[in-house]
């Protein structure tokens, strides 16, 4: 089953094209990560799956009704310096079924509290999201995400920046909410966070894109001069990889 | 005692209980007192302190073409500075959408033509002293029209920002989050712009066009030396600005000085004196910083 797909995609930014003619669907359950070299349009792609930007040509069929599409931004997007707790953060997430009015009830509380526990951010429900460590505040981030019950998920580097404790829990949430059913996306710089995550990859390069599975990506990244595991995506040849089922 | 009791009477009552003018004024200054500062801290917060004064002086037009055609009358001078505020928010808002620049410079061409213009129309028709009216306020303005003027458009600023308050909460933190979930973030925007110039134009009868501004943003930021709440950051702003237009338009009264510059200053010296020893961030409280003790819950062994 699938509730997203991309048909012949073409995307610009500023007047110039980042992305043309991208294809494909992505099935409800799995994680998807989204690779590619700084400016190859990652974000770009993201954006119009959220409908933030308008394609130049092609689109973007998406069933999932917008109050259940969730994106997690990267950190820096945040204005930290506002005044706001980690609670009142978290339960802007119950914005789909509260909007401007309605208030939060004893349930909300306790939902949210259920997910903070699960978070690990129990104790800091009062905490200003400034005095908050970046693990700390992109496990917050999520616990919205987890509120606002998620069903496509977009994530755009989600493990920069964070402590080795905060990607266990993010990936064993991401893990969970695939399970559930959720469609999730991850923009990912990391091999290893690719090769715990991702069921396929779609790869960017030079404006086109491409589906792999994640072992073929794995196996041509660690041949035939065996590079560190950590090392980001700098240059992909699209070519040379076999295309993932899913296309 | 006996003479203190007095001599206090003279100085913070007498003034009030003897001249409807000064009662006018105080309610005036306490209406506007309870609308500007909320959305001073959200300009504040929003990193646009100083659209907020771009404002005041791109509003100065209207009221100068509103005396103009109808001397010295208080509905048409409003009205012109807020039909005159409204369009130059506006077009600078057009503007930077249109050209891909930034809001801020867009205002701030805005206003100061806007600024140029208004001066220039003043002069044609004015002499110095109905200048001076316009930019720097005067008490005796505030008849019973201006005062329902200013207690309506306190009350609409208040109701309107209770309805939105949720939202202009999250697009501050997030606009994207805003934008994911379909809602429109250039209209809260744009509401509220419109719910600031139309403050500036009710306080330009007591404080005039350029000190209106200085009621909205003075405590909002004084407060931020003493709140890390929003909650407590907007209260804390409202009682600061209802004691300064009070003991403002007292020093105004007793020294004989123009009411404006006067309320405006008993804030700065709120502002300075916060700055110097405020609870956050302000000098003294940089002096005293002492390390926290360690956390010892699981949270705290997360570092980054």
């Amino acid at each position: 089953m699938s509730r997203l797909s991309l048909e012949a995609l073409t995307l610009a930014q500023g007047g110039r094209t980042v992305l043309e003619n991208i294809s494909g669907t992505f099935e409800d359950g799995a994680i998807t990560a989204l690779v590619g070299a700084n400016g190859a349009g990652k974000s770009t792609l993201i954006q119009a799956i959220m409908g933030l930007l308008p394609p130049l040509s092609g689109k973007v069929d998406c069933d999932v009704p917008k109050e259940r599409r969730a994106w997690l931004p990267q950190q820096l997007a945040l204005d930290l310096t506002f005044p706001m707790s980690v609670e009142e953060l978290m339960l802007s997430g119950c914005w789909p079924t509260h909007g401007t009015f309605k208030r939060y009830g004893p349930t909300d509380y306790r939902h949210m509290h259920t997910i903070m526990q699960r978070l690990g951010l129990s104790g800091l429900a009062h905490r200003p999201l400034g005095e908050l460590s970046g693990g700390q505040r992109q496990r917050a981030l999520l616990g919205r995400t987890l509120m606002q019950e998620a069903e496509l998920l977009l994530l755009d580097e989600p493990f920069a920046n964070v402590d080795t404790h905060t990607v266990e829990i993010l990936c064993d949430t991401l893990h969970e909410m695939a399970s559930a059913g959720a469609t999730v996306i991850v923009v990912l710089h990391d091999m290893e966070q690719l090769a715990q995550l991702a069921d396929c990859v779609l790869l960017l390069a030079g404006g086109h894109g491409q589906w792999v599975e994640p072992e073929t990506l794995l196996e041509r990244h660690h041949a035939p001069t065996r590079r560190h595991a950590h090392a980001p995506f700098l240059s992909l040849n699209l070519p040379d990889v076999p295309p993932c089922s899913t296309y | 005692m006996l003479d203190l009791l007095t001599t206090l009477n003279a100085w913070l009552v007498a003034p009030l209980t003897d001249y409807a003018f000064m009662r006018r004024a105080l309610v005036g200054g306490l209406a506007l007192s309870l609308a500007a500062p909320p959305l001073g801290v959200f300009l504040m917060l929003r990193g646009m302190s100083l659209v907020g004064d771009a404002m005041a002086h791109a509003v100065l037009p209207g009221v100068a073409l509103g005396f103009v055609l109808a001397g010295f009358s208080l509905p048409a001078m409003s009205l012109g500075g807020l039909v005159a505020g409204l369009l130059v928010a506006g077009l600078a808002g057009s503007v930077s959408r249109m050209t891909g620049h930034r809001e801020d410079s867009a205002m701030a061409s805005f206003y100061l033509i806007s600024l140029a213009l208004g001066v220039m129309l003043v002069s044609l028709r004015g002499s110095s002293v109905d200048l001076t009216h316009v930019l720097f306020g005067s008490i005796l303005a505030i008849d019973d029209t201006a005062l329902w003027l200013i207690a309506s458009v306190a009350s609409a600023t208040l109701m309107v920002m209770a309805l939105i308050f949720r939202v202009l909460v999250v697009e501050c933190l997030d606009p994207l989050f805003l934008r994911g979930q379909g809602i429109r973030g250039g209209l809260v925007h744009g509401v509220f712009l419109g719910l600031m110039v139309l403050n500036l134009t009710a306080g330009f009868q007591t404080l005039g066009t350029l000190m209106a501004v200085g009621l909205m943003m003075l405590p909002a930021t004084t407060a931020r030396f003493w709140s890390q709440r929003l909650e407590g950051l907007i209260g804390l702003a409202i009682l600061i600005a209802m004691v300064s237009s009070t003991g403002g338009l007292l020093v105004s009264y007793h020294l004989g000085l123009p009411s404006g510059p006067c309320i405006i200053l008993v804030a700065g010296i709120a502002y300075l004196a916060s700055a110097l020893c405020g609870r956050h961030g302000s000098l003294l409280a940089r002096v005293r910083r002492r390390a926290t003790p360690l956390e010892t819950d699981e949270n705290a062994c997360t570092p980054s």
